[in-house]
């Protein structure tokens, strides 16, 4: 017996219109600097205030684009359970967020389907700032165990 | 026509060619490195136990790190003065155009990718679009990458878009 996991919501257990209480995630400086180790990304705007704010006129420490990504597929992943499986994540970078600011995460399931035998749900994903600017809106798409 | 165009002829050449062929190889550490960074313990990323028991044969590589694979390892000495790389793997398109910002990026998962596996990247430039939009014209650039593992199947397809203006 595999897969069978307390908690697991299964495909039945996901209706269209379902949401989740949003999840509140703050980035701190450490948080930037480890991804950008991580990533292998040198860029100051991440790491050097002094950079970011005087040379490239951000007002503080920039959120890197592809953690907000990692950070929204990571709360799917917590919501939907570990036996569910990203099928196609698109995702469009509309605003900076900055460091020590709250980013809230949402996510909506706009629809259901089977596939050749997969069971699909479709969702609207966003991370959005504390002053309501979403900065990465986009959709997913998620199979889980039937 | 206006003297600087933001689109040079040797830019438009580039469009439907191939502009980045890189390989490299999933490594557990490097992927767990990633998602700690993230916050993201999903035990499937570290148990193998765990990973198993959801369907995987190993731990498996957190779908998003894909994106990290194929990455050049850069000396300081190509580093520009803001820390960005100077990118040998993709060409960079000639752009008469001072900024350049991320756009969309949409990616298929078709399997999981475990330690061990090797991704093959390729870049191909799809296409350069000058727009017309409300801050004054801009130019859509879009690429699309196939991820391809050491069987040569496509394991992830992604279409990246970039903004310059």
């Amino acid at each position: 017996m595999t897969g069978r996991m307390p908690g697991q919501p299964r495909y039945a257990d996901i209706a269209v219109g379902r949401t989740w209480p949003p999840r509140t995630v703050v980035p701190s400086t450490v948080q930037l600097f480890l991804f950008s180790a991580a990533t292998g990304n040198p860029h100051r705007i991440h790491y050097d205030r002094t950079y970011a704010v005087e040379v490239e006129g951000h007002r503080d420490l920039v959120v890197h684009g592809p953690l907000m990504s990692a950070l929204l597929a990571a709360t799917l992943a917590d919501w939907l359970g570990p036996a569910a499986r990203l099928v196609r994540i698109s995702l469009q970078n509309r605003a900076s967020a900055y460091v020590d600011r709250p980013l809230r995460i949402e996510a909506a399931v706009t629809g259901k389907r089977e596939d050749a035998g997969r069971k699909l749900i479709d969702l609207d994903v966003s991370v959005s700032r504390d002053d309501g600017v979403v900065c990465v809106p986009g959709t997913a798409v998620v199979r889980l165990p039937g | 026509m206006t003297t600087h165009a933001m689109v040079p002829p040797e830019a438009r050449a580039m469009v439907g060619q191939q502009v980045g062929r890189t390989r490299g190889v999933v490594r557990r550490a490097e992927f767990q490195r990633w998602a700690a960074a993230v916050g993201d313990l999903n035990p499937v990323y570290f148990d193998a136990d765990q990973a198993r028991a959801h369907g995987y044969r190993d731990v498996v590589m957190p779908p998003l790190f894909l994106r990290c694979m194929g990455r050049a390892v850069a000396a300081l000495t190509d580093l520009r003065p803001d820390g960005t790389v100077r990118d040998h793997e993709v060409a960079e398109v000639p752009l008469n155009c001072t900024q350049r910002m991320a756009g969309g990026e949409t990616t298929e998962f078709h399997r999981p990718l475990y330690p061990g596996d090797t991704v093959t990247v390729v870049t191909t430039l799809t296409g350069i679009t000058e727009k017309a939009g409300r801050s004054g014209p801009f130019v859509l650039v879009t690429w699309k990458v196939d991820y391809l593992d050491q069987h040569g199947a496509l394991v992830a397809e992604t279409v990246r878009s970039m903004i310059a203006k």
